[in-house]
């Protein structure tokens, strides 16, 4: 791997970022890199969770979970917000002050903006963008919301036109007014990006960025037309199939300019980037040809991408979904939605994959999130609401796990079909001290906060 | 004096812009993927920003007899009308006229894929819901004298309904909230008045979805130039050869007709092929084959492929609407006119391409005790089918590219209107 070296551009950047890397331990490992970061044990967790029809109030809400295990409430939903809709919730993410966060709906196209400052156990919303399909001139689909220095990139999967798979990123500032629609390159207009392949689909997916290296990256899954359609019916229809995206883009971090057009067959998806300072490379993993990815900066410091490795049988399309790197670039944890596996690859050469570890978590599985040492993982069920099983086997749940290294150890679950929540996404972290706010239960008794907290917890 | 000279150079501009931008559109969507199952696939995508268009006067279409179909019919209290169609186009590609605001009519019948869906085989609609039939155009649907595939409607009028109100596709709460939805949008004040005299209601915003779809007639294909306009020379040997096949050995005529002043391409009437009786009673436990990126293939079993998802409905046509057994499995003749706009084929988007289309016929369809009498195995070899195939890439009608950049540019106007008046759905 090429060694760090501080070129102009990236200085400034590459500064900012060091000082908050430093700041504290960092909460789960994919965020970004502008984000304000967790000191130590989380306190709970925020589900952006599907509303299922016949389940509860059958809509999209906010679910939070205690999880600090000195809490009086761990283990439990402490707070559930419910936004109206089912708006095929999916992602979330932080603005880089951490204050709020950001939640999308990949079918309604609404962007639903929690204050996750003022309590943190118990957010409540703040703003709802409603626009985005006209403020961004046509982009559907808002994805991933990934904090940039007072802005947040949001990553779209689709277009108002056809419905297909070409898109744009879109760019807003953290208060939620547009800036900008960011439309990745086609064969029509590479946009001053070159294509090292064959492909220039305009697809999008996820975003990371390597400020030190003025570098963002994109991935590619598929437009509103299959991500909303039954999965097997998708499965069975050619034409439906041939919708995928199989491309990655290396973005100007600064500009905001597409540089280069990788290959990389079979749906892209998650993008994590390494974190150590000289380690110059971020994977993703294809989610129809399973394959683990690299994007990395080469000894002339030209930016390639290779297929690294395999995950599980490919031809028996296990679905490789979420992955989390560890903290120390040495580890990845890649999930398969189709048997439930949580699979954790050693990366330490991040040429040569080995998978060291796998567990079944439940029928379905989809999404990690990790704490910043490691030591705590989280997962759901969640893929897509036309996609989870079907029957028995569309587990709906919260699990929370201890890692030692070896061995995955399942402190509690929140069953979120029981608990008639919904379908359970993704996770973020929240903490009281991020906000310079105690903790509940370490106040004294007659605290106007402990007080609030504690009735919220009777639910 | 004056005026006429304007109209005259009003209609000079008209036609030279429609003529610029014609030559730009690709009719088939704007995601290339030709020859995708081949690990030499490329790309050849269009930029979406680059989706512009111009308004075309859709009145001369709507009113004016193309070669090759008899002149358009409109009912007697609908006749066309410049402000009506305007209104009907505008409702045609309105994102708000569904329950969540995710469904136009032109998500399903989107216009560079021959105004049906190309991305597809069925539709799927509100929330990702799945339709058991696949798209149709909705180019010359004017002509037809019953519409839907099971001909189960009888007006272009009351037809909107369906899609509006139907749970899989608009997911409209009531008539009512879609008059209340487009009487609060800001972008329709006195629209429907100054169109209709009225105020919007369940008849008038039928009439007026139903003007612009009449605007969207499309012959003077190269066919039409060949055996109606003289030109002897508009179609190829091979297509002739086809168009010879056509109407002798292959007996396609017999239901898709050809007159000697016309051609509807359709008897109006419905039949079984026997694609629909395959569905319902065939094997369906076989593995499925599916394609993972460009040339990358696999093979999933039935069980793993059910585990993810809903079994493929059944299908009864025609009886659906009529509970007569005789009627199972029955589809209305769909006429061939752009057809080579509007892959996938048949009523479940089953069949892939023309070629395809032609070698189900070749054998004979699907045998059963409901098939057709007209549907027979065929003596084709494969120039024959390559020939047939080629009669029907021939009846692209030549004013489909001015039609969709029209609707390009209808799109675009909506995208604008809509961002200044978002539609208030506040709680009560
Ligand atoms: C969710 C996708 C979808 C939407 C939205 C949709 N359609 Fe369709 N449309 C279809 C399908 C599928 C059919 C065929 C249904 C059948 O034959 O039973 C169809 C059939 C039709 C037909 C009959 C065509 C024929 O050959 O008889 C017309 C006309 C039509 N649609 C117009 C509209 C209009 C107008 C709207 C909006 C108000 C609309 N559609 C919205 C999918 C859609
Ligand atoms: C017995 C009447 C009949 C005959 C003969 C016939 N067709 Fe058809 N055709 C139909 C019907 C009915 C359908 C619709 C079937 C369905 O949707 O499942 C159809 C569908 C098609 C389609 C698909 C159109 C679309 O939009 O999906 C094509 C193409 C076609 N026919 C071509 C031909 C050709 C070529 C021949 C001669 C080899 C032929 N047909 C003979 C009745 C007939």
């Amino acid at each position: 791997m090429k060694q760090f070296t501080t070129h102009t551009l990236p200085r400034i950047l590459a500064i900012v970022s060091l000082v908050w890397a430093s700041a504290a331990q960092a909460d789960e490992t994919c965020m970004s890199p502008y984000m304000a970061k967790i000191v130590g044990q989380e306190d709970v967790v925020y589900v952006w969770t599907l509303g299922e029809e016949g389940l509860g109030d059958e809509q999209d809400k906010l679910v939070t979970i205690d999880v600090n295990p000195s809490s009086p409430d761990y283990g439990k939903v402490i707070h559930t917000l419910s936004v109206g809709g089912r708006n095929e919730a999916h992602h979330s993410g932080f603005t880089d002050d951490r204050n709020y966060l950001w939640a999308g709906g990949l079918d309604s196209n609404k962007i639903f903006i929690f204050d996750v400052h003022t309590d943190p156990a118990k957010p409540s919303l703040f703003k709802t963008i409603d626009n985005f399909e006209q403020a961004s001139g046509g982009v559907v689909g808002p994805h991933t919301f990934y904090a940039l220095a007072g802005k947040i990139m949001v990553t779209g999967l689709s277009n108002s036109a056809d419905h297909g798979g070409r898109t744009a990123m879109v760019e807003y500032s953290n208060t939620g007014d547009y800036v900008a629609t960011h439309w990745h390159p086609t064969d029509q207009d590479l946009r001053g990006a070159t294509k090292s392949g064959k492909y220039a689909d305009g697809y999008g997916y996820d975003v990371r960025a390597l400020p030190r290296r003025n570098a963002m990256f994109t991935s590619s899954f598929t437009g509103w037309t299959n991500y909303m359609m039954d999965f097997g019916t998708m499965l069975g229809d050619p034409e439906a199939m041939k919708r995928f995206g199989n491309t990655a883009i290396k973005w100007n971090l600064h500009t905001r300019q597409p540089e280069k057009i990788f290959d990389m067959p079979g749906a892209p998806l998650e993008i994590r980037c390494a974190w150590q300072p000289n380690h110059n490379y971020c994977f993703t993993t294809t989610a129809l040809t399973s394959q683990i990815w690299l994007m990395y900066e080469d000894e002339s410091g030209e930016w390639q991408a290779k297929a690294v490795g395999d995950i599980g049988d490919p031809s028996k399309v296990p679905l490789p979904v979420d992955i989390s790197i560890t903290s120390d670039d040495n580890g990845l944890w890649v999930q398969t939605f189709m048997d439930g596996k949580a699979r954790y690859f050693d990366v330490s050469d991040p040429f040569n994959p080995k998978q060291t570890y796998e567990k079944v978590i439940g029928a379905q599985l989809n999404m990690i999130s990790q704490s910043w040492d490691g030591k705590r993982a989280y997962f759901t069920s969640s893929l897509l609401d036309n996609w989870d099983k079907k029957g028995e086997a569309d587990e709906q749940f919260f699990k929370a796990y201890t890692w030692n290294g070896k061995q995955l150890e399942l402190e509690f679950m929140v069953d979120f079909k029981a608990e008639k929540l919904g379908s359970a996404h993704q996770m973020r972290f929240g903490a009281y001290g991020l906000y310079g706010l105690p903790r509940p239960w370490e106040k004294p008794a007659n605290a106007s906060a402990g007080k609030a907290a504690s009735t919220d917890a009777a639910n | 004096m004056r005026v006429a000279l304007a109209t005259v150079a009003a209609i000079l501009f008209f036609v030279s812009v429609q003529l610029a931008l014609a030559e730009d559109i690709r009719l088939a969507p704007g995601d290339n993927k030709d020859n995708y199952e081949s690990a030499d696939y490329h790309t050849d995508s269009l930029a979406l920003p680059q989706r512009i268009g111009a308004p075309a006067d859709l009145l001369s279409f709507a009113t004016r007899k193309q070669t090759g179909l008899p002149a358009p019919q409109h009912p007697a209290n609908n006749q066309p009308d410049a402000q009506k169609i305007a209104l009907g186009r505008k409702l045609f590609f309105d994102r708000r006229l569904s329950r969540n605001g995710t469904m136009s009519c032109a998500m399903c019948h989107i216009p560079e894929q021959g105004f049906a869906s190309n991305e597809l085989a069925r539709s799927i609609g509100f929330e990702g819901r799945s339709l058991k039939r696949n798209a149709p155009t909705i180019l010359n649907v004017g002509f037809y004298q019953r519409l839907f595939q099971d001909a189960r409607e009888f007006t272009l009028e009351q037809q909107v309904w369906s899609p509006l109100l139907a749970t899989n596709e608009m997911n409209n709460a009531s008539i009512g909230q879609v008059i209340k939805i487009i009487q609060s949008a800001e972008d329709y004040t006195g629209l429907f008045e100054r169109a209709f005299k009225q105020a919007p209601n369940m008849q008038n915003i039928g009439m007026a979805l139903a003007q612009y779809e009449r605007s969207l007639v499309a012959a003077d294909s190269a066919f039409d130039q060949w055996l109606y306009g003289g030109d002897k020379s508009a179609l190829t040997d091979q297509q002739i050869d086809g168009y010879e096949l056509f109407i002798g050995k292959a007996g396609c005529v017999n239901c898709h007709l050809i007159g000697t002043q016309t051609a509807l391409f359709t008897d109006q009437r419905l039949h079984s092929t026997g694609l629909g009786f395959q569905t319902s009673l065939g094997d369906s436990d076989s593995p499925i084959t599916v394609q993972l990126a460009p040339g990358v293939f696999t093979s999933m079993e039935k069980a793993r492929v059910e585990s993810v998802g809903e079994k493929k409905p059944n299908d009864l046509g025609r009886y659906e609407v009529t509970l007569n057994p005789a009627d199972r499995w029955k589809f209305r003749t769909p006429s061939l006119r752009n057809v080579a706009l509007t892959a996938p084929y048949m009523h479940d988007g089953s069949l892939p391409t023309l070629a395809s289309v032609v070698k189900f016929y070749k054998q004979g369809g699907v045998e059963h005790e409901l098939l057709s009498p007209l549907i027979k195995p065929l003596n084709l070899d494969n120039d024959e089918q390559s020939a047939l195939v080629a009669f029907m890439q021939s009846l692209t009608g030549d004013n489909v590219s001015t039609l969709v950049a029209d609707a390009f540019a209808a799109n675009n106007d909506r995208a604008h209107n809509n961002n200044k008046a978002a539609i208030n759905r506040t709680a009560e």
